[in-house]
């Protein structure tokens, strides 16, 4: 009887869990789905096939990808020591550094955005890739860190020692030792700062302008009010990567999910 | 030999502090100047404090905003701080080994994505509206209660705690895992009953770090976009939308005035932001 | 594990090593046309008063224009008409950049100029009225080409409706594109034709009898279907529509207090009690087509064809007029001073006003929806007077008879009101 009643929580939450993802698919397949109606009576690919078709859903797509692609690539680039030296290394100062990392991820991206504004105008970065990845980079570096610096901590140096003492050359130590060793944080935090990049409204479109256009900018602007077939369509379009990615780190997700603030 | 690879721990941080340092201080430099209504591309350089005392004025709509915002942060940080204490208890008393993916599946579903999923689903012509008429309950959209784009921000709070519920689970689970269990069989071998046990062991366990995330959550809630623009109506409006609108418009006085009110959204922000560090500190 | 991950990483960084050379969006690409360097016309110079020239010096550009995205119907015939026609035509790329509500752009413009950002991002904008007034006003737009275009002989300049745009001269700075005419639309199957509300006084006593089943789009951005409805309560509540064609502060004055009366009366029967209002026709028909409320908004010569078409409102939807006031217009497009592919947009400008493009953007199944800008006893040419013959034919039972349209027809009023109804609106009714 106990075990019932826990088996049945458990299930309501899931359902919970996976009903805007049904809902979605719902909507996206049917038209002329009005109130009163329960369920669709009209099952159609017409809208999901002409949002694919709509050249602008392609190509928010390829773009948002490839910001993203851009932004957890040079995170990772630009995270990557500064993590390593956090984690392993005491030195005076370091508190300040954390700090200075902490504070983009409690000032507001919508500051953050409005402030950049008119100096990304200014100085041509506005509505470019390269202004957007730039904003982007805010928000995502110091999860990067973050993520990095607790695996660093628990990372034992000895190992690259023994590697360079049996005479591997720095760089091998570091690609079959280093690496290797730090995997599973490195893909959390490429994925991360990958999705965050992926979802982010304001900061695009502050800086982007409306020439820069992803897949939230289309989705916020179809949202409230558009044709409910559009928006579910785009909403599970938008999904796909992160779903990709938490069935993909399911595993390391354990132990880093905490990390990864909500922000994302 | 030791620093083989790290000549000096600054050289390693140079990269990723120059970032951080320009762009950050750029902005909140850009962001003070504008707000004190200098905005030199349009020649405009006299420093001038009637952005603050526009934004400020008692009649303002600023006021009604900041007090429309308060009431979502806090209800949605405490709602889903009492129910994520809940659940995880319940979760740690009966483990599952899915519990965790369960949990950050919700990660998938980033907040607009989520909003959108609340508006198709609750609004008086929604899914739940329709199954309601199904079995009778309503007849018509508008029987159905109205539960987003509401006056009271009802909508805006439920799309909070559908994200932020799994988000504390996540922090109260961790804890109660990584601490022993023992302290509970104690207290359950000294008679203690649940409730009891709950409020004397598990609460103080956790207490500090449910506060410190709780207040990352309420100041992330009380700072964004998105989710009011979305699921709440045209007036009142949360503070983050007020200052979006203003800094659009193409009026540039208003542009000042939105500015204004981004700062004193940070301002509140990273007071609860030092307070939460401070108390997770503490845990440490 | 390790290695899938180790190999995820790796493939990363061979992928942003090799993925494909995007360029930056807003790369000003006047230089960018290969083949017209050596020809006269160089960085996108050109006569525009040898339209061959314009045509050489815009072959390879890439026009950006920017629309009002509100619709995926305007959205997809936009992309798939002209952006294939230019391309196959003229070798030119459209890029389509979807807009909230056109003041967007206007800011745009007017931040580029702020930041003295020439060229700019903009080619072509899809506009009328106080956006026109405003980037008129401010000196931002490229003058004296619209009556260039070849196509401009199939327009009547002579019309008043035309060549004043909310009461400005439109001064061959903007080329109509299409016109519209505000309608009402219901559901057959829910009301009956002669139970219909026929004027604004009647429409109050409707209301309030239905509570809660009628409700208007929002006057402000995206809602300029919301402010047409309320202008044409003024006028009505006024008496007429003639003195609100010049701006006059005192006309506003005597009238505005009993059109916030008659809108604050309307109020409590509305929808929500007025306690919240749809912001643009796209959420207005989702109200309409889930029975929330009885009548949806239209600018479309279609009717409620395009909707139906779309499968967003149900197939028994129809539209109607009161018998006065429905106000009407000619939207046009206007190229930015520091646009930079005028060339392009010139080319695009001309291309809306062909008459076979004109009669595709009337049929309910293109998605379009609104009517000509050209007048068609202008087209001599045999082929294009069949085919915007048949175009007409094709309307069908979801739009409004042309002769009740006609008869309710009257311009709309000077721009200066846009702003002024739209911001007293928030205040003396929505706030109130």
């Amino acid at each position: 009887m106990k075990y019932l009643t826990t088996s049945s929580l458990r299930l309501i939450l899931y359902l919970i869990l996976i009903a805007p993802f049904l809902l979605f698919v719902a909507y996206a397949f049917s038209t002329r789905w009005f109130f009163p109606h329960p369920f669709p009576i009209e099952w159609t690919v017409f809208t999901f096939q002409r949002v694919l078709d709509d050249t602008r859903t392609i190509s928010s797509m390829a773009q948002g990808l490839w910001i993203a692609l851009l932004v957890s690539v040079l995170s990772l680039i630009l995270g990557f020591p500064a993590a390593r030296v956090l984690g392993l290394r005491r030195f005076r100062g370091r508190h300040l550094v954390w700090m200075l990392f902490f504070l983009p991820t409690i000032i507001p991206p919508l500051a953050i955005g409005m402030g950049l504004n008119i100096l990304f105008l200014q100085i041509g970065l506005a509505g470019t890739i390269p202004g957007v990845v730039l904003a982007h980079i805010i928000p995502t570096l110091p999860y990067t860190i973050f993520t990095l610096s607790s695996a660093f901590a628990r990372f034992d140096e000895n190992y690259e020692f023994q590697a360079l003492a049996l005479g591997a050359s720095p760089i091998q130590t570091f690609f079959k030792v280093t690496l290797r060793l730090m995997a599973p944080s490195l893909v959390v935090a490429i994925l991360f700062a990958f999705l965050i990049s992926w979802s982010q409204y304001l900061l695009t479109l502050l800086i982007g302008g409306g020439q820069i256009i992803t897949l939230p900018i289309l989705l916020f602007s179809a949202a409230s009010g558009g044709n409910p077939s559009t928006i579910a369509t785009l909403s599970l379009l938008f999904i796909a990567p992160p779903v990709l990615v938490i069935v993909a780190t399911a595993r390391s997700l354990n132990r880093h999910g905490n990390e990864i603030r909500e922000q994302y | 030999m030791r620093d083989k690879f790290i000549f000096s721990p600054w050289l390693s941080l140079a990269p990723a502090m120059t970032i951080v340092l320009i762009l950050l201080g750029a902005s909140l430099f850009y962001a003070i100047a504008e707000s004190l209504g200098i905005i030199s591309v349009i020649g405009q350089n006299e420093i001038t404090l009637s952005a603050f005392r526009d934004t400020l004025n008692f009649h303002s709509e600023f006021w009604i905003s900041l007090g429309f915002s308060l009431w979502i942060s806090i209800a949605s940080t405490l709602i889903s701080s009492a129910v994520a204490l809940l659940l995880a208890v319940w979760l740690s008393e009966h483990r599952g080994n899915t519990d965790t993916l369960a949990l950050n599946w919700n990660l998938a579903f980033p907040h607009l994505v989520w909003s959108v999923a609340l508006l198709l689903f609750l609004s008086q012509s929604g899914l739940l509206a329709r199954w309601a008429a199904m079995i009778g309950l309503i007849s018509a959209p508008v029987d159905f209660p109205v539960l987003v784009r509401d006056r009271f921000g009802i909508g805006i709070i439920l799309s909070y705690l559908g994200k932020e519920i799994p988000f504390l689970t996540l922090i109260i689970l961790a804890v109660l895992r990584s601490q022993s269990v023992e302290y509970d069989v104690v207290a359950e071998n000294l008679g203690a009953s649940k409730w009891q046990r709950l409020r004397y062991v598990t609460i103080p366990q956790v207490l500090p770090a449910l506060l410190a995330g709780a207040l990352l959550v309420f100041g992330f809630i009380f700072s964004s976009y998105e989710v009011p623009a979305l699921l709440g109506i045209g007036y009142p409006r949360a503070l983050p939308v007020l200052a979006l609108r203003s800094f659009l418009d193409a009026d540039l006085r208003a542009r000042s005035e939105g500015m204004v009110i981004s700062l004193i959204i940070t301002f509140i922000v990273m007071v609860v932001a030092v307070i939460s560090l401070r108390l997770g500190e503490r845990k440490e | 594990m390790k290695h899938i991950v180790f190999l995820i990483v790796v493939f990363t960084l061979l992928l942003t090593a090799c993925s494909p050379n995007k360029p930056p969006v807003n790369q000003p690409s006047t230089t960018s046309a290969p083949g017209v360097t050596d020809s006269p016309t160089i960085g996108g110079e050109f006569d525009i008063n040898d339209w061959d020239n314009v045509l050489a010096s815009a072959k390879g550009q890439t026009v950006n224009w920017y629309i009002w995205g509100g619709s995926d119907g305007i959205n997809s015939f936009v992309d798939t008409v002209y952006g294939q026609a230019l391309k196959e035509h003229y070798g030119i790329t459209l890029n389509r950049v979807p807009l909230a509500d056109t003041v967007d752009a206007v800011n745009q413009v007017l931040s580029e100029k702020q930041a003295g950002k020439d060229p700019g991002a903009v080619d072509l904008i899809w506009i009328n009225g106080e956006n026109f007034f405003t980037l008129k006003q401010a000196d931002l737009l490229y003058r004296d080409w619209a009556q260039k275009l070849p196509n401009s002989k199939y327009v009547n300049w002579e019309n008043p409706a035309i060549n004043l745009d909310f009461g400005n001269p439109v001064d061959n700075m903007e080329s109509p594109w299409s016109s519209a005419q505000f309608q009402f639309i219901y559901d057959s199957a829910r009301l009956n034709e002669d139970e219909l509300p026929r004027s604004y006084a009647d429409l109050k006593n409707w209301a309030c009898t239905h509570p809660g089943r009628f409700t208007y789009i929002a006057p402000g951005p995206g809602g300029f279907l919301g402010t047409r409805f309320v202008k044409g309560a003024l006028y009505e509540l006024s008496g007429g529509a003639e003195q609100w064609q010049k701006f006059e502060p005192a006309t506003w004055e005597k009238w505005s207090p009993e059109l916030w009366n008659y809108l604050n009366e309307l109020k409590p029967c509305l929808w929500r009690e007025g306690e919240t209002y749809p912001k643009d026709e796209s959420e207005l028909v989702n109200l309409f087509a889930n029975n929330e409320v009885d009548f949806s908004m239209t600018n479309d010569i279609t009717g409620a064809g395009r909707w139906i078409a779309d499968g967003r409102v149900p197939e028994t939807a129809r539209a109607f007029v009161f018998d006065h006031y429905m106000i009407g217009d000619f939207n046009y497009v206007a190229i930015p001073y520091n646009a930079p592919n005028k060339a392009a947009a010139l080319v695009l400008a001309n291309l809306l006003l062909e008459p076979e493009f004109q009669a595709a953007q009337i049929l309910p199944e293109n998605g379009f929806g609104l009517g000509y800008a050209i007048d068609v006893n202008r087209v001599r040419d045999e082929a294009a007077q069949s085919v915007l013959k048949a175009a007409a034919a094709k309307l069908g039972d979801a739009a409004t008879p042309a002769s009740d349209l006609a008869r309710s027809l009257v311009g709309d009023a000077a721009a200066e009101y846009q702003n002024l109804i739209e911001q007293d609106w928030l205040e003396f009714v929505l706030q109130d």
